[in-house]
């Protein structure tokens, strides 16, 4: 675990590129001596980190941006016995296609509004979790909690579903009886359209609270002990602690976490939203990666689905930048 | 040393590329056709062994290196995609329907066009021309189909609830209404406590899905799919019997006449409820009879007879009855043109299918080995009990070689003897009950037709109706909102399906 801090505590404070360092790293490192001039002195003076650097190179190359050929697809009318490059090109047909569709404006809600709740309500809780499991002074406690608060991440969502369908059950649900009676309705909380979102932003936050405290547990760590200690003789309690010392402290993590996170946002999760997903509630369901599957794959609209994943990654794309740049403007360290 | 580990590293590299290519790279094209290549789903946890006995026997029988490249049947139709677009296409394979996927590789010219080849051949000229019509895409023959049972509808009920309440066997849907309300209200399992309802229908949304909401529209008269009035086709949730047939499923459900959880509740427990005495009807095909039978079989085989009744199709309100039929094919066996590239290599294929389509094949892929694991008595395929390792293998295989099985001429195998008398009677009652309703049944008059509109977006077209009726009958909207879904579907392109179904439908009239 020490080792794992250690190396994301260097990466936070050196991580950055010239320019963005802000200069709160308090361990000034020189960097050694680089060769100017030309390449293949340069090249021989490194030869060993490129070797070092080759395999990771390569990964990407055949296994992240080879594939990407595909993508083309998107603008053609794929039909797998032509294959990718008889089949006729259609430019822009399909976006036009999307975009027109009636169903656009609903799944961008949908998908709008899963990802903010997720962002909004999941996201925090695992800040306040780690913080939580960090104020844990018996140490055997706090390992015991984070082992259990791991543990649904390791659940596959078909579990994770199927419990939800046992749990809320119509008429004999142990969940269904507690909050019908607790509220006095007769709710059925698997098919009312009202109640599909809570229950996805519910089984995130079981399934993946625990495990994302991680990062955020190896960051607290590294928050420097004397400052505590000088904040108690001033006489500040638990909660003005957290506030000053520890919340600054990991805010650079905060900041690079939220920024993948949110580049991750539109990835609403194919397989929970699916499984959770029938005739009653499909009207606020409906995602962009459900969508996909099920234009994609059961109607075999190869080219339409390619279309609509490749407008959700530039979303995604657009959304790290911005991210970013705004995390720069408030003079944060940003991610790059 | 370290550029030596290199080379190293490259040369295993090199090697293991050229092993792949050397797995990946097709048979040498034989214009004698030693060996046929055939992709087909198998629905077993395990695809069957590549040296079993059946396998075997099937190129004894067949006179050819028989290469089956089985896919699992969950990714079938993902499988062909891939294999369609890649360079190790086999020379036969099994496609499962009239997919999206299939009609726009076959309309660019992936597969022979068979319309005209098939009457060649004794045992590929079918007996059946309406159900090749309605397997081919608009007229044109894109394989041979995979013929299935037509009729299979069929009401099943828990007959010791039937005779504790006094009630005869429905006939009609409106009996159907009284035998799910005295299930409900009166009961039937004598527990003092009102825990039972009369239908159970699973999570089962999509339309021309042969689901219990299609079955009763049918009955009622709505026409399956697709029905003629007025000289033109609409499709049946445009009538009026599909409208009356909702109204009657909802009144069902607002009396708690059926699971309050039919949105949801999970198809693959179907039985369980019925088995476990809580909802005592089940509308589906009539092979769940056998298999609800043998759960009551397990649990008590001293007792076990008179615990599940059936009846086939129900009449409508209208006195007639309107039997609902599948469209009798379950998918084809379509030759690809980028394997099979010439006439003559195609007549090879041919026949070795028109081999694999006779009597002696169909008793392999169907029955199984003959002494090994099934012996003849009275015409009729019994299993040969103590079960041996080598007969368990070939049972267990044949599930999935069935897949082979074409059938177009009719079944030519045995028939499967049941094991008891009792099972033996029903099984024989349900082949009288649905070959009695097939004289009655009303079929999809534009399943041979395949819309290009359709194609794009049928799907999600359906979807519209498909959700809408089930919000109708969970009270979520009005019949209002109904119709308006039915608009919904014509202005999102439902009414350029229409015209495109009526005009194939008038041209190939």
């Amino acid at each position: 675990m020490s080792q794992l801090t250690d190396a994301l505590a260097s990466n936070i404070g050196h991580g950055q590129g010239p320019g963005t360092d802000t200069g709160k790293s308090s361990k000034p490192r020189k960097p050694p001596k680089v060769p100017r001039g030309k390449f293949s002195v340069h090249f021989a003076h490194y030869k060993w980190l490129y070797l070092l650097l080759l395999p990771g190179v390569v990964y990407f190359a055949v296994f992240r941006y080879a594939p990407m050929y595909g993508v083309s697809i998107a603008f053609k009318d794929y039909v797998p016995f032509l294959g990718v490059n008889g089949s006729p090109w259609v430019g822009t047909q399909h976006f036009q296609d999307f975009f027109s569709n009636p169903d656009f404006p609903r799944l961008l809600g949908n998908t709008l509004i899963l990802a903010f709740l997720n962002l909004g309500i999941a996201f925090p809780l695992t800040i306040v979790l780690a913080l939580l499991l960090n104020e844990v002074r018996l140490s055997i406690l706090k390992r015991t909690v984070q082992t259990l608060v791991y543990i649904p991440h390791f659940l596959s969502w078909t579990i994770v579903a199927s419990l939800s369908f046992l749990l809320f059950a119509l008429d004999f649900g142990p969940l269904f009886l507690f909050l019908n009676s607790v509220m006095g309705t007769n709710i059925d909380f698997l098919s009312d359209p009202n109640w599909f979102r809570p229950l996805i932003v519910l089984q995130e936050i079981w399934k993946n609270t625990g495990w994302g405290t991680i990062i955020f547990l190896a960051a607290l760590a590294t928050v420097d002990q004397d400052q505590y200690e000088a904040a108690i003789i001033d006489g500040a309690g638990r909660f003005r602690r957290v506030w000053h010392i520890t919340l600054p402290g990991i805010r650079s993590t905060i900041i690079v976490m939220l920024i993948l996170a949110i580049g991750q946002m539109l990835n609403t999760g194919f397989e929970q939203i699916y499984l959770m997903t029938n005739a009653l509630n499909r009207s606020v369901a409906d995602v962009f990666d459900t969508y996909v599957y099920f234009v994609g794959i059961t109607q075999g609209a190869y080219s339409y689905s390619t279309a609509v994943g490749l407008f959700k990654s530039l979303v995604g794309i657009v959304l790290i930048f911005g991210t970013n740049a705004l995390a720069k403007r408030f003079n944060q360290s940003g991610l790059f | 040393m370290i550029r030596r580990k290199l080379s190293l590293a490259a040369a295993v590299v090199t090697v293991t590329a050229m092993s792949l290519t050397a797995c990946s790279g097709g048979e040498a094209p034989a214009a004698d056709l030693a060996t046929v290549s055939i992709m087909a789903p198998f629905l077993e946890a395990q695809p069957p062994s590549a040296d079993g006995a059946v396998q075997k026997k099937l190129e004894e029988l067949t006179g050819k290196d028989v290469n089956i490249m089985w896919a699992p049947n969950a990714s079938y139709e993902d499988k062909t995609n891939i294999t369609l677009a890649s360079s190790e296409i086999p020379h036969v394979m099994v496609i499962q329907g009239k997919t999206p996927g299939f009609v726009k590789n076959a309309e660019a010219g992936a597969f022979w066009d068979l319309t005209d080849k098939l009457e060649d051949y004794p045992n590929l000229k079918t007996s059946f021309p309406d159900i090749q019509q309605n397997a081919s895409i608009n007229g044109k023959v894109y394989g041979v189909f995979r013929g299935r049972a037509p009729m299979r509808a069929a009401v099943m009920f828990r007959q010791d609830w039937m005779d504790k309440l006094g009630l005869e066997a429905p006939k009609t849907t409106e009996d159907l209404y009284k035998v799910a309300k005295a299930f409900t209200e009166q009961d039937p399992d004598g527990n003092g406590q009102d825990d039972t309802w009369g239908i159970t229908i699973p999570k089962w949304g999509a339309l021309g899905s042969n689901s219990p909401y299609d079955l009763i529209e049918e009955w009622y008269g709505a026409g399956n799919r697709w029905t003629e009035k007025d000289g033109k086709l609409i499709p049946s949730f445009e009538t009026e019997e599909f409208l009356e047939a909702n109204r009657f499923v909802k009144k069902m459900v607002d009396e708690k006449l059926i699971n309050p959880d039919f949105a949801t509740f999970d198809p693959t427990k179907w039985n369980e409820p019925f088995f476990n005495g809580k909802g005592g009807i089940i509308v589906d095909v009539d092979s769940r009879v056998s298999v609800l039978i043998n759960l009551f079989k397990q649990a008590d085989p001293n007792n076990f007879e008179n615990k599940v009744g059936f009846v086939g199709n129900l009449e409508g309100p209208d006195g007639e009855l309107h039997a609902h039929p599948t469209d009798g094919y379950s998918g084809f066996l379509a030759i690809p043109k980028s394997s099979v590239r010439t006439e003559a290599e195609l007549d090879k294929v041919l026949e070795f299918l028109n081999t694999m389509n006779g009597k002696e094949v169909a008793i392999l892929l169907n029955n199984g080995i003959e002494g090994v694991n099934f012996t003849v008595e009275d015409g009729k395929a019994a299993s040969i009990k103590p079960e041996t390792e080598e007969s368990k293998a070939v049972t267990t295989d044949i599930k999935s070689y069935a897949q082979l099985g074409m059938n177009v001429g009719g079944n030519t195998f045995y028939p499967v003897k049941q094991p008891t008398d009792y099972e033996q009677q029903v099984f024989d009652k349900r082949t009288e009950v649905m070959a009695e309703d097939l004289k009655s049944a009303v079929y999809n008059p534009a399943a041979p037709y395949v819309s290009a509109t359709y194609v794009s977006k049928g799907a999600q077209l359906d979807n519209i109706v498909a959700d809408a009726r089930i919000k109708y009958l969970a009270g979520q909207i009005d019949e209002q909102g109904l119709k308006d879904a039915i608009k919904l579907w014509n202005t999102s392109g439902g009414d350029k399906v229409k015209e495109e179904i009526n005009k194939l439908w008038q041209d190939n009239k």
